[in-house]
């Protein structure tokens, strides 16, 4: 699969050719310097923006081919986001912040408070589901961005350094949250992180360097 | 709520507040104009006069005078032919007359009216009865005959009767007139007059004058002048004509006007007035509708500003799976309800000013039961309300549009 992105008159070329297939339940590390194309190659597989040339195939489907609105039924149903900086609205209480991805689903509302104190219940932070963005630390504002991914129960989650903004003690919780959903729900992870020590949860270590897969091993 | 948005929505009421207050003025004045002048006979009844211009014309062109029209015998003949009219009857004017009425004495004009067809006429009697043909010394008084000048003593007043003219029916009463003769001497002349009813107002003449029997009216007006009138010759001053209904108003006066008559119909004047008051309308909307429109703009732009603050926000929703119609019905629906909100409030606030104008008005004015300068119909509501919420669901559709059509990535990475 190949990602250019235009800049100014010239298409450069970021992603140059990548190959690689997940398992269900896997839970994937992707590594490498910044500006090796990481976060490019997450975002063509969430369909948030569409590849050069190349397939991407998640399960029967083809994203890669998709419109924008079938993309968006398809994230819904089947993917659920992590950021770095969590984009949570911060107009929003966590608890609405979880739910408002079932809206769009059109869940009834009381399902959705349900299902929204359920994903916080997962994530440990029911008792501050009443509290605003900006009343969370960064550990809770992650945890509740995990708990909005999880709602919809997607097979797939992508996470872009979901530790990055969070020190090493936080990080570590956050990712034994990870690697127990996964285990727990055999949710397919692919996660994006740049500290080595977050790849001893994961079953596969993808090493990327300028816009090319360099290395792939599973443990 | 935003500030803006406030100040948004405080646009809207300004708007539909001034459409509403602007067209229930328009509402009111039409309302008590026609008010006052639709009673029920009057609109059926056309007053027919000898065309004074084309008189003035031919005599001017010397000659041919004997082409004009006369409102004489024979004329009344001819109109009474005319489709569509029930009754036909020339007017004979007294003025000068005298009453004296528990030892007040009014001064009276008197309008005399062909009794043999006084039936078929619509004057409507609010008490007592109408004269038969043959009662030429019984008359019908005007509503206000009483209420005209009062004479005490040198004096002349405008002053509220305590007689009502109901309370003469079945009285006779006695008017004097006067003459100054060849030798330049007063003579005074009284005649008996038995009131046998009091007219209904119809908003003419009629109110102000005791309706008599033309021979009679034509007899004292020969004595007062002192010469024989020529009915042939001359003609009436004047006629009434009284039609079916007021559907056939305009044809019959097409047929008066062909045999070279003046018209003149209440019709006219409320047809007149109903493009007047229609172009009134039109003219005070418009300015509400101007104020509408820079409410329309603080919309788009309100709308506009919340997109670019909230690109984020749309962005994460996109990500999480909002669809493209999602985020424009999300749009739209805010900016419907900045309208709807703010149309409701600006109609609270019209009744509001409304009742206020009114008030004022009446405490100005004056007048019995209150004025109704500011006149608001549910029409006017619903129509205000369902503009208002048009208004801002149009001004949202575009700022939607763009809303939805933002790239999500690109939203989100935004700050
Ligand atoms: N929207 C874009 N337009 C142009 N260039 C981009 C865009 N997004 C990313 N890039 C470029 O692509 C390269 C890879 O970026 P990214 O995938 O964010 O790297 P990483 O996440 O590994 O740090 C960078 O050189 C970046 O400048
Ligand atoms: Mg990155």
């Amino acid at each position: 699969m190949h990602k250019d992105f235009k800049l100014g008159k010239e298409d450069i070329n970021i992603l140059k050719g990548i190959n690689l297939d997940i398992e269900q339940g896997e839970m994937v590390a992707l590594l490498g310097p910044s500006g090796s194309g990481k976060s490019t190659f997450l975002n063509v597989l969430g369909g948030l923006v569409p590849p050069t040339s190349g397939n991407i195939m998640i399960r029967d489907y083809r994203i890669s081919e998709m419109t924008e609105n079938e993309l968006c039924l398809f994230r819904r149903e089947h993917l659920g986001f992590i950021f770095q900086s969590y984009n949570l609205i911060s107009t929003m209480t966590a608890m609405e912040n979880v739910a408002l991805a079932l809206t769009f689903a059109g869940v009834k509302k009381e399902i959705r408070k349900e299902r929204a104190i359920e994903a916080l219940e997962v994530v440990g932070l029911v008792d501050r589901m009443g509290h605003k963005p900006s009343e969370l630390s960064g550990g809770q504002q992650q945890r509740v961005s995990i708990a909005r991914a999880l709602v919809n129960h997607p097979e797939i989650i992508l996470a872009d350094e979901p530790t990055g903004n969070l020190d090493s003690k936080t990080s570590a919780d956050i990712m034994e949250m990870i690697y127990r959903l996964n285990r727990e729900e055999n949710q397919t992870f692919v996660i994006v992180t740049h500290d080595p020590d977050t790849t001893k949860y994961c079953t596969k270590v993808i090493h990327m360097q300028d816009g090319l897969i360099e290395s792939e091993v599973s443990q | 709520m935003k500030f803006r948005t406030i100040l948004t929505i405080i646009g809207v009421v300004i708007g539909t507040s001034s459409i509403i207050v602007m067209v229930s003025i328009g509402n009111g004045a039409q309302k008590s104009i026609t008010d006052e002048l639709s009673g029920i006979g009057s609109v059926t009844t056309l007053q027919v006069y000898q065309d004074l211009s084309s008189m003035g014309m031919t005599s001017m062109g010397g000659g041919k005078t004997d082409d004009k029209a006369i409102l004489n015998d024979d004329a009344i003949k001819d109109l009474k032919k005319i489709d569509g009219v029930v009754a036909v009857t020339p007017v004979v004017n007294l003025s000068g007359g005298e009453i004296e009425v528990d030892r007040e004495q009014y001064g009276v004009s008197l309008m005399g009216v062909d009794y043999a067809v006084l039936e078929d006429m619509r004057y409507v009697t609010t008490s007592g009865k109408k004269p038969g043909a043959n009662d030429e010394n019984s008359v019908i008084l005007g509503k206000d005959v009483l209420t005209s000048f009062t004479y005490t003593g040198a004096s002349t007043q405008l002053t509220e009767s305590e007689v009502k003219p109901e309370d003469l029916i079945g009285q006779n009463i006695t008017m004097t007139i006067k003459r100054t003769n060849a030798n330049g001497e007063e003579e005074m002349k009284t005649q008996k007059l038995k009131v046998t009813g009091v007219l209904e107002s119809t908003g003419g003449n009629e109110d102000y004058s005791i309706i008599a029997d033309y021979n009679l009216v034509t007899e004292l007006n020969e004595w007062q002048t002192g010469k024989k009138a020529n009915v042939k010759k001359q003609g009436y001053s004047q006629a009434l004509v009284t039609v079916e209904d007021s559907a056939v108003v305009n044809a019959v006066t097409t047929e008066v006007e062909a045999m070279q008559f003046t018209v003149f119909s209440m019709q006219q004047i409320l047809d007149s007035m109903g493009s007047v008051f229609q172009m009134l309308q039109i003219l005070l909307g418009g300015i509400g509708g101007v104020a509408l429109l820079v409410a329309c703009i603080g919309i788009v732009n309100t709308m506009t500003m919340s997109i670019y603050e909230r690109t984020k926000e749309i962005g994460i929703m996109k990500v999480i799976g909002a669809s493209i119609s999602d985020i424009r019905n999300m749009f739209i629906a805010e900016s419907t309800m900045i309208g709807l909100i703010g149309g409701l409030v600006g109609i609270v606030i019209s009744l509001v000013l409304s009742l206020l104008i009114n008030f004022i008005a009446g405490f100005f004015i004056g007048g019995e039961g209150g004025v109704t300068i500011s006149f608001i119909t549910p029409g006017l509501v619903i129509f205000a309300l369902v503009f208002s919420a048009l208004v801002g669901l149009l001004s949202g559709v575009r700022p939607a549009i763009k809303a939805a059509n933002l790239s999500s990535l690109d939203a989100i990475r935004s700050e």
